[in-house]
């Protein structure tokens, strides 16, 4: 009995702190307003709406896709990543970018969109013309 | 209206049954047979229904709103049949199908055991009371009318014989920024049509189809293979409870051991062909991207295999008399396993995790989250009550003491680190509920060193005897799978490139547990063919382990622009495009690459399309599997070389009333002109066109001209207009309720490069080479070949005293 106890807990021990400390390494947080993106260097998902009226780019030279988001308060930023434009960009209500801010534009390394439509009606805003 | 009824139905039937066999276990002899038959009753009304909603979506009855969202007339019988869970309120209705089909195996299983019966199924229709409470008319219900809750309906969805109706009008709204028009299902206009003579069957002739993510030969057959290893966790709960409800802890084990068995196998399989439809539809190269939702599933997965481990030992150690070893540990095992299904429900379900997965899942309300919560916080409370209140005699039959060198400790040193590893990703999964998130690398760097001790400890545990060993035995035992994997690793850090200390280490340990477990694999295929199964399963992880080092940390990715007709290399492939070929009926394009390889010639074709689905371009990647990599091709984009020659033109957004500049010319966005005449030709769906005026202001010349945006037979078209004079060429790109959207360009620009009529198409691909992957695939599928070896022996102990 003592055995299984002190090999057991021997690994627990190991693992959680190793856990503890890799979760802090990896930790990153959401964050929904610009101006806190723009002013840290570490590296965060923030989440925001495309900017339709600033139409996106894709520099097949360069592979980068830029577009810019604005969060709920108004605050626009740029955002470049390195790749090619995710699918259901167009349509995606919101979007999730994971990076840094670093010389006024955001260096995005993943992108998440997120489309009503794929699994859920797609919410049309009520106005007659 | 009747298969909501036959869900209510199917609703009573469970709770009569879970009544009526708890009466039974309390005493009262007669209830049995009560019991039996209320459980079968539900089984067939949920097998009825279901029925019914295949049946409603196979002959597109869009009334109902979950057929007019999730189908469509173009979607072919197979997919038609998959779009039963194509969505929340159908996947909970598979769940419910399967788990009550498992429900008839299962009574009749335990109706030949002692006196499981009725105890087994009092837990086990309390789940199925919770499912069917789930689809029942009060949350997620898949026959739901359309009317009931405001949908948007597409005009295109509509039967154009019915768009002249007067009363359309008010149920008429336009999405600003589309400028597509909808029709609002509604009680109201239910009552409308009905006064008309219409049935909304008749009204809407077409749904909004599937999402084309899912239009896979994989996810036809993935969901139903993981809800039904979901389903299976139902059972070792069930037993686990039982026991508990009995106070007996010793036949449990093995009667729930072939149930555990085959469940984690199926969850498994399930779990890996949801990573085989990513690595082939997705296109971003992988199988696993440790995403909430694959998570979530993986956690129940790997508990059960630490059950597993735990529930062998206690069965082993039973030969001694008693109940035997880590009777607890069992139980909460298996507790965990199910409530761990419900939790990864919960997160994929609530909508919780809506900013941090693909699967975005929206929000299902209120009430649907609380109801999820109720659910798990039900069966917590059952599980690790009961076992609070058995404690004190669990506690008293607590047997064992064990040897360092024991199989029995090896055994739980593994249950130990799979658990760890399973709360590894419990943790990580769960953060996103605290508004943190984690890296994938958290998960890397802390299952590596799990995967190299999982590997050392399974070979050496199975050089181990039970109870006790001596040491020098085991070095002598251990010398020539030692020296195998050895000069395996050396080769590969000499000739296969791996430099990586903790790579070596794992793929060492992996070696080592896949000669051990081949070595006693051969020994046994000549005598007693049941016992294998343990060795295939070790086999089958070991090579899937050595797939996943292979194709993850040595895959390698290059993007590339293949000029039509030209060669480019990439990996030692040669790859030519050589132009598209438009595929199902013109909606998607083929592009064709010749691949050489040596002398080898191979063809790949990746596809892209536009779905009107979710208004994007689709990109599926193309595979070319050889014996030892995978050469994966992705598309990027496409340039058929005409468009891009005007670099100087401008697009801008304009109000009404506002102005820009452009080659020394002043544009003004003057007024929308849109006639009664427009009004009645959008609301009738006859063809109709919106105009925008504008006023061109140059050294004092003005000059007025119109912009369309015309709609013709359900295409959305733009007119442009050019001045020579002005050397300016304007074009419409979108007119929405308020604003709108031009391009402008200077006419010049078009003909001054000769050079630029000279198409030049490329295809931009992004190509990688993935070496062993299909190890992972093998590995899966030996490994689950395994557990049904083990499942099938199991099954005939299950029987003996």
């Amino acid at each position: 009995m003592k055995n299984k106890y002190v090999f057991g807990g021997f690994i627990i021990v190991i693992f959680l702190g190793l856990m503890a400390y890799l979760f802090t390494q990896s930790n990153i947080q959401y964050q929904d307003d610009f101006v806190q993106v723009m002013g840290t260097s570490k590296t965060v998902k923030a989440t925001g709406s495309w900017v339709k009226e600033k139409k996106y780019q894709i520099d097949n030279v360069n592979k980068t896709f830029t577009f810019f988001l604005v969060d709920d308060k108004g605050n626009e930023m740029k955002v470049v990543y390195d790749g090619t434009i995710p699918n259901n960009f167009e349509s995606a209500v919101s979007v999730v970018v994971t990076g840094k801010y670093i010389d006024g534009y955001f260096h995005a390394r993943d992108i998440l969109t997120k489309c009503p439509s794929k699994y859920e009606n797609q919410q049309v805003q009520t106005s007659t013309m | 209206m009747i298969g909501s009824i036959i869900l209510v139905l199917a609703l009573a039937c469970s709770t009569m049954a879970m009544v009526m066999y708890y009466l039974n276990f309390r005493g009262y002899k007669n209830t049995l047979n009560y019991g039996r038959i209320s459980y079968h009753s539900m089984a067939m009304l949920v097998i009825v229904a279901s029925t019914f909603l295949w049946y409603a979506l196979l002959t597109h009855q869009y009334e109902y709103k979950y057929v007019f969202s999730y189908s469509n007339n173009s979607l072919t019988t197979g997919f038609l049949l998959a779009s039963f869970w194509g969505g929340q309120e159908g996947s909970f209705m598979l769940w419910l199908l399967i788990t009550s089909i498992i429900g008839i195996f299962l009574q009749s299983y335990t109706s030949k055991r002692d006196d499981l019966e009725p105890r087994v199924m009092t837990v086990f229709t309390l789940a199925t009371t919770f499912l069917l409470l789930m689809v029942s008319p009060w949350f997620k219900n898949p026959f739901e009318f359309i009317w009931a809750t405001p949908v948007f309906i597409d005009l295109k969805s509509i039967n154009p014989d019915h768009l002249g109706l007067p009363f359309l009008k008010s149920f008429l709204f336009t999405d600003p920024n589309g400028g597509n028009s909808f029709i609002q299902a509604n009680t109201e206009l239910k009552n409308l049509l009905a006064g008309s003579g219409i049935s909304f069957n008749q009204f809407i002739v077409d749904g909004r189809g599937l999402n084309p993510q899912l239009l896979n030969f994989w996810m036809q057959i993935h969901p139903p293979i993981l809800f039904t290893g979901f389903g299976m966790t139902t059972v070792p709960f069930a037993f686990a409870l039982a026991a508990l409800m009995k106070n007996e802890y010793r036949d449990w084990i093995r009667q729930a051991f072939p149930w555990l068995l085959a469940g984690t196998g199926i969850l498994g399989l399930g779990i890996m062909l949801g990573g085989y439809w990513a690595y082939e539809m997705l296109g971003w190269g992988g199988y696993w991207a440790w995403d909430p939702v694959e998570n979530s599933s993986l956690i129940p997965w790997i508990v059960g295999l630490a059950g597993i481990h735990t529930l062998l030992v206690q069965r082993k150690s039973q030969n001694k008399g008693g109940i035997g070893k880590f009777a607890k540990t069992n139980l909460i095992l298996c507790i965990f396993t199910y409530i761990l299904v419900l939790y990864s429900t919960f997160l994929t379900r609530s909508g919780v995790l809506g900013d941090a997965s693909v699967h975005s899942f929206v929000d299902p309300g209120m009430t649907v989250y609380l109801f999820l919560i109720l659910f798990i916080g039900t069966f917590l409370l059952l599980g690790l009550g009961s076992i609070a209140y058995r404690w004190k005699s669990l506690t008293d039959e607590a047997t064992g003491e064990e040897s360092l060198l024991s199989r029995e400790l090896a055994l739980f040193t593994a249950s130990v680190v799979l658990i760890a590893s399973a709360i590894i990703v419990l943790v990580g999964t769960s953060a996103p509920l605290f508004g943190q998130s984690v890296d994938t690398f958290f998960y890397n760097e802390m299952q590596l060193p799990i995967a190299i001790i999982i590997g050392f400890l399974n070979g050496l545990s199975l050089l181990i005897k039970w109870k006790h060993t001596d040491k020098k035995d085991i070095i002598r035992k251990s010398i020539p799978s030692v020296t195998t994997a050895f000069v395996f690793t050396i080769a590969l850090v000499l000739f296969g490139g791996v430099h990586d200390i903790i790579l070596i280490l794992l793929a060492f340990s992996m070696a080592f547990a896949l000669i051990v477990n081949a070595e006693i694999a051969i020994k046994i295929i000549k005598g007693n063919r049941k016992m294998l199964g343990a060795y295939v399963a070790h086999i089958g992880i070991a090579v899937f382990i050595l797939g996943v080092i292979g194709s993850s940390a040595y895959s390698r990715q290059v993007d590339v622009d293949l000029i039509k007709n030209e060669t480019t290399t990439a990996f030692g492939y040669d790859m030519t495009f050589t132009g598209w070929t438009p595929i199902d009926n013109n909606t998607k394009y083929s592009f064709n690459i010749d691949v050489k390889k040596g002398d080898s010639e191979f063809k790949v074709k990746p596809v892209m399309y536009f779905s009107d689905f979710n208004n994007s371009l689709m990109r599926i990647p193309a595979i070319l599997t050889l014996p030892t990599q995978d050469f994966y091709v992705s598309p990027v984009g496409y340039d058929e070389g005409t468009s891009n020659s005007n670099k100087n033109s401008k697009s801008i957004s304009l109000k009404k009333g506002e102005s820009t500049e452009f080659n020394g010319a002043q544009i003004t966005f003057t007024s929308f002109n849109l006639g009664a005449e427009t009004m009645a030709a959008m609301q009738e769906g006859r063809d109709f066109q919106m105009g925008a005026v504008f006023k061109l202001e140059k050294n004092g010349n003005e000059k007025d001209f119109e912009l369309f945006r015309k709609s013709v037979g359900g295409k959305v078209e733009f007119t442009s207009f050019a001045s020579e004079e002005l050397d300016i060429n304007i074009g419409l790109v979108s007119l929405s309720a308020g604003n709108i959207e031009i391009t402008l360009s200077k006419l010049s620009d078009k003909s001054d490069d000769p050079s630029n009529h000279t198409k030049q198409e490329i295809l931009s691909v992004s190509a990688s080479v993935k070496p062993f992957i299909s190890f992972v695939w093998i590995g899966i599928v030996v490994m689950v070949f395994g557990f049904f070896i083990s499942m099938t022996r199991r099954l005939q102990e299950s029987m003996k005293k």
